[in-house]
């Protein structure tokens, strides 16, 4: 179905594997692929970890706007290489990663606290809403979930 | 259930306040998958339902050009949106979003090879069995191709439509993407696509990046496009253009000046 492809790891054959390997490339750190000119595919990645920021950015608003101009820089360090677990994890996973760095602006920690105290996330399966009462905390802000009810005890330091 | 006609524009969210006071619009489109199957319609697209302006859904996550079978279950999700907004049209893109079990999150190209015709056919067919409605078809703006192209895109384009009976959904803003990238004539590919299948025109904005242009949607709409939508209504004028906008929104008077642009450059009715 195709020419043959320059030197190079063996190359997937099947329209299957060669769009699985090209994926991989771009969202998950695979090599380019051979015969693909770099420096596009480069750029495709760029572009997608560009909007991939934008739609994390609209699911948590606090977090981006806390980092401000270092949002995109954070993110695509966080994100590249890392295929996506849908915008609302992925904000959740950055916030959770900065939060155990110490890196985490005051808005974004108080977005965190509230969403932890609301649901539950153990990082592998979709966020699912707590039944029973609960704390979150990040750093000094606190967040308390009771019957469904979250409220903000106490902001972070500013 | 009227067909597209006239100057239309990307119902989103974030601008419904703003789609809601154009006094001469007549259809939009509304991205498949933020609507419930079930339904209710937002407001704002309810709204315009009751106005009689035609709502085309857009699918953006089908994958037609995945090599797997299409997923019934996005398929299934796309016709009972168009039933719920009595659309007389569905489209969808000549691309593939997801392999292997990752996401892309964004429209990627396909090797233009038989192979893939072959594939993205099965696929549309399999789309088109469970519609209600016909189901036009969008080329993408791609940053790369595939290394082992056997067809041109005008070529590889119309044997896909050709064989599935569906319609062009032609993107002018993809068209000068792909020829700025590639060094080609944007007028040299309009010659040669089947623009009798034109079910309707997009139109958005972009900008260089790193001496690439990208169809970012969040940019104005450059001069360079409008005159190539001019350029394609003098070879044969499409029955409806939409502009699409998917953020950076700016003021309602720029956003009513490139509809006015538009409609200007198509020979349309302004709706603003």
């Amino acid at each position: 179905m195709s020419t043959p492809h320059p030197a190079g790891p063996t190359p997937p054959t099947g329209l299957a594997a060669r769009q699985a390997a090209l994926v991989a490339t771009l969202v998950a750190g695979a090599p380019v692929p051979a015969g693909f000119v770099t420096d596009r595919v480069d750029a495709a990645r760029a572009a997608l970890l560009r909007k991939r920021a934008g739609e994390v950015a609209r699911h948590w608003p606090l977090l981006a706007a806390g980092l401000g101009d270092a949002w995109w820089g954070t993110f695509r360090d966080w994100a590249a290489g890392r295929p996506t677990a849908g915008s609302l994890r992925d904000g959740w996973d950055l916030a959770r990663e900065l939060r155990d760095r110490g890196a985490l602006p005051p808005l974004g920690a108080e977005e965190l606290v509230v969403r932890e105290a609301a649901h539950h996330y153990d990082g592998e399966q979709p966020p699912r809403h707590r039944r029973l009462p609960a704390f979150a905390r990040a750093g000094d802000a606190v967040a308390l979930q009771f019957a469904g009810r979250v409220r903000l005890l106490r902001p972070a330091r500013r | 259930m009227t067909w597209p006609h006239g100057v239309g524009i990307g119902w989103r969210p974030e601008i419904a306040g703003f789609v809601a006071e154009l006094p001469g619009l007549r259809f939009v489109e509304v991205v498949a998958e933020s609507l419930a199957a079930g339904g209710p319609l937002p407001a704002g697209l309810a709204a315009l339902r009751e106005r009689g302006v035609t709502v085309v859904p857009h699918g953006v996550r089908l994958s037609l050009g995945g090599a797997e079978p299409v997923d019934p279950h996005r398929v299934a999700h796309l016709a009972r949106v168009a039933e719920l907004v009595d659309a007389p049209l569905v489209s969808e893109h000549v691309a593939f979003v997801r392999a292997g079990g990752l996401e892309a999150g964004h429209l990627l190209p396909l090797p233009r090879t038989r192979e893939a015709v072959t594939a993205v056919v099965a696929n549309v067919r399999r789309a088109q069995a469970e519609l209600p409605v016909p189901l036009a078809l969008e080329p993408i703006a791609a940053l790369f191709d595939w290394p082992d192209d056997e067809l041109d895109e005008a070529d590889f384009l119309t044997e896909i439509l050709d064989a599935t009976g569906a319609g062009l959904l032609l993107d002018v803003a993809n068209v000068y993407a792909n020829a700025r990238n590639r060094g080609d004539d944007p007028h040299a590919l309009l010659d040669r696509l089947p623009l009798e299948r034109i079910s309707y025109v997009h139109v958005a904005g972009g900008a260089e990046r790193d001496g690439l242009y990208h169809d970012t949607h969040t940019d104005p709409v450059p001069a360079e496009v409008l005159e190539l939508v001019g350029a394609l209504c003098a070879r044969r004028p499409p029955p409806a253009l939409l502009l699409e906008r998917d953020g950076h929104y700016p003021p309602a008077a720029a956003l009513r000046a490139e509809l006015d642009a538009l409609a200007v450059a198509a020979g349309h009715p302004v709706v603003t």
